[in-house]
């Protein structure tokens, strides 16, 4: 199968160049010294170069069997998120490799998750946790340093309780709240073009740390919401996006978790709550959950994932974090929870 | 526009060639169309020498025709139908994936799409017994759910091995990485994944709008070239190496909200088949609808329900389920007769 020149990856004008000078294969090219190419085509010695290059070369990365892929997969855990009915449905929790989206209304803990999963990915490997660092880049300052000790205090003496041999208790040392704090990189996005900018630098941020196990986007819709006027822009932007997130989940074996705000889609004179962001941002997440409130009771869904069903549990959120739904519990007053509330009560806890 | 090269056919040589280049002939088109007495005197070569290049090299560049009777023996020869596995499926596409021919798979996020793949993969590594190249562009490749829907079909964990095995997979994240992927295949790689049993006889790209989609529009004008591109590399690839190649591609919804394939009319009409997946509201949680919306085989906007759980239901099911698919009927057009000719690929090819 010859392959044209214009398939080759070459600045646009270096191709039409070759082409109208004749060349239309790779074939063509491949026998020629780089003097005798830059005077046919008429290009420059190093323009010439570079199209030797890319015609012998470019033969693509080599194919990985299933098998070993499922090797390569058995050997990363998930992120725990330390509610057991959401870590069954998920098959042990948030998976290392692929792009989870967590969407749902104002209020209704995501950014709750994204906080305790930053705290669960460094518990340590003896606990069946990672050990891992945690890139957290914050578009929309819901960020609080405060919660984040309180769910670090909470995870550090759960580990405590369970540790029973030598390991686990040398392990203990290195898992306090200090380091815990310190294992968390707090980048602060205010704009589109800042985060852009950021991932763009991820794959130089990356082999500095091979212990990040965990990107986490708070939110991601945030900075797009202003793009109204050129919805053409935004979708290649995010799709742009999408692509490098995943490239960095895949390569680099990281979890990327992203927040999504819900919008209405209206249909013929139905309104219906979906994800924001489009279809086309739909298709960048592997795993998509969906968080909602229920009359009292908070749920997770799990509306796409490519190996586990979807399946619906419930959680919620206590000063400890994110938790199993209590069964025993009494059916709490039918006060309507807002965003203040649950920070009013977390910072009451943090007082006594 | 072929250059004409030294050795191209006896009696060019260097000098007739730099002789030909300064009367301005620098390729076959421009020899082929120039007049010859003329250039036999501007180059001071015999007549008859340039007469005879003439030829040799109209013969090596002129297309045949081909007798339509010719043409039907080769298909029928080469062509061959490869179960999805799902019956309903497999009545919406006429029986199969064809090799040689680009299908495509639409719908939303969650739809199913890589399931499809997923279960289209599995069933021919391992009823078919043949190779699978599944090339992922969107990181939802997880060879855990593979493994499920295998250990559904057997509890030999070595079939399942060997099986897995057949299943080939690449993960490219932009459009660069997939033409050089394809061309790799097309140059020889695809003998590569041959070894070790069955010949590859499907080409999965999952999907092929994430690489492509943000490449178009705006000012960008490289993106419609690159996505013809990568649409005849698998042509040619379908068509060279007789593989059935699968395609998923997004939707877009259009003014009124119905769900429209993504990446524009141009694309509409790389591949021979469309199916067009969604979510049934009311169904259980596996259900999803396939309608066809283009096809060369059958009469369009053929709607089928399947069940997404299909490849993964248990042993006992399967006797069951398939009665049922059966009774469960379709709005069929009238169509004729079933062609003789066609072949299923059953079992394992000798």
């Amino acid at each position: 199968m010859r392959r044209p020149v214009s398939s080759l990856s070459l600045g646009s004008s270096l191709k039409g160049k070759l082409v109208r000078a004749g060349f239309q294969f790779a074939t063509d090219l491949r026998d020629l010294n780089p003097e005798h190419l830059s005077a046919e085509a008429g290009v420059s010695q190093q323009e010439a170069l570079e199209a030797l290059q890319a015609a012998s070369s470019g033969h693509g990365v080599a194919a990985v069997t299933a098998l070993e892929l499922l090797q390569k997969e058995e050997e990363f855990r998930s992120i725990v998120t330390f509610c057991s009915q959401l870590d069954e449905a998920l098959g042990g929790g948030v998976p290392v490799g692929k792009v989870t989206e967590i969407c749902g209304a104002p209020g209704v803990g995501k950014t709750q998750l994204c906080l305790q999963l930053a705290v669960d990915v460094q518990v340590p490997a003896v606990f069946g946790g990672l050990g891992g660092q945690v890139l957290f880049v914050d578009t929309e300052g819901g960020f609080q340093v405060q919660r984040l000790v309180d769910l670090a205090g909470a995870a550090v003496r759960h580990c405590s309780l369970l540790a029973e041999d030598e390991e686990q208790r040398v392990a203990m040392t290195t898992f306090t709240v200090e380091t815990i704090l310190s294992n968390v990189f707090l980048v602060r996005c205010r704009d589109y073009v800042e985060l852009l900018a950021e991932l763009h630098l991820l794959p130089d941020f990356l082999p500095d740390r091979p212990r990040l196990r965990l990107l986490v986007i708070d939110s991601v819709a945030f900075p797009f919401l202003h793009l109204h006027d050129d919805l053409s822009q935004r979708t290649r932007l995010l799709q742009g996006l999408g692509l490098r997130l995943i490239a960095a989940a895949t390569d680099h074996n990281i979890a990327v978790v992203t927040t999504n705000h819900m919008t209405t889609r209206l249909r013929g004179s139905q309104a219906q709550l979906v994800p924001a962001l489009g279809d086309l941002w739909g298709h960048a997440p592997s795993i998509r959950l969906l968080l909602r409130w229920e009359e009292s009771r908070r749920l997770a869904s799990i509306v796409k994932s490519p190996g586990h069903m979807d399946a619906t549990v419930q959680y919620q959120i206590t000063c400890q974090g994110f938790r199993d739904a209590d069964q025993s519990e009494q059916p709490q007053s039918k006060r309507p929870r807002t965003q203040t509330d649950q920070s009013a009560s977390s910072r009451e806890n943090t007082r006594t | 526009m072929v250059v004409l090269l030294v050795g191209m056919c006896p009696g060019l040589d260097e000098d007739l060639l730099r002789s030909l280049r300064a009367a301005d002939i620098r390729t076959v088109e421009d020899l082929v169309s120039s007049d010859i007495e003329d250039l036999a005197q501007k180059c001071s070569v015999s007549y008859k020498a340039l007469f005879a290049i003439r030829r040799v090299l109209l013969a090596q560049h002129t297309a045949f025709p081909v007798s339509g009777a010719d043409l039907y023996e080769e298909l029928l020869s080469s062509t061959a139908i490869l179960s999805t596995g799902n019956p309903s499926l497999d009545k919406l596409l006429d029986s199969g994936l064809y090799t040689g021919e680009i299908t495509e798979l639409t719908g939303g996020p969650g739809s199913g799409k890589s399931q499809v793949c997923f279960g289209v993969a599995v069933h021919i590594a391992y009823h078919l017994k043949q190779s699978v190249i599944y090339i992922d562009t969107t990181g939802g490749l997880t060879a855990s759910r593979l493994l499920q829907m295998l250990q559904s079909e057997t509890n030999n964990t070595d079939e399942q091995m060997e099986a897995l095995q057949r299943i080939h997979t690449f993960r490219l994240f932009d459009v660069g990485a997939l033409l050089d992927c394809l061309y790799g295949l097309g140059g020889g790689g695809l003998h590569k994944a041959c070894v070790g049993g069955g010949s590859v006889k499907a080409l999965i790209v999952d999907s092929v709008s994430a690489v492509i989609a943000p490449l178009l529009g705006g000012k960008q004008n490289e993106g419609m070239s690159l996505m013809i591109q990568v649409a005849a590399a698998l042509k040619t690839m379908a068509k060279d190496f007789s593989v059935a190649v699968l395609v998923t591609n997004h939707v877009t919804r259009s003014g009124s909200g119905e769900a429209r394939p993504g990446l524009g009319v141009s694309w509409s009409h790389i591949p021979r088949t469309r199916i067009l997946l969604e979510r049934v509201e009311s169904g259980a949680s596996g259900r999803r609808s396939a309608t066809l919306i283009k096809s060369s085989r059958q009469a369009c906007l053929i709607k089928e329900d399947f069940d997404l759980q299909w490849w993964s239901r248990a042993e006992g099911e399967k006797g069951g389920a398939e009665r049922g698919e059966k009774g469960g009927g379709a709005e069929r057009g009238e169509k004729g007769g079933e062609p003789s000719g066609k072949r299923k690929l059953d079992e394992t090819d000798t």
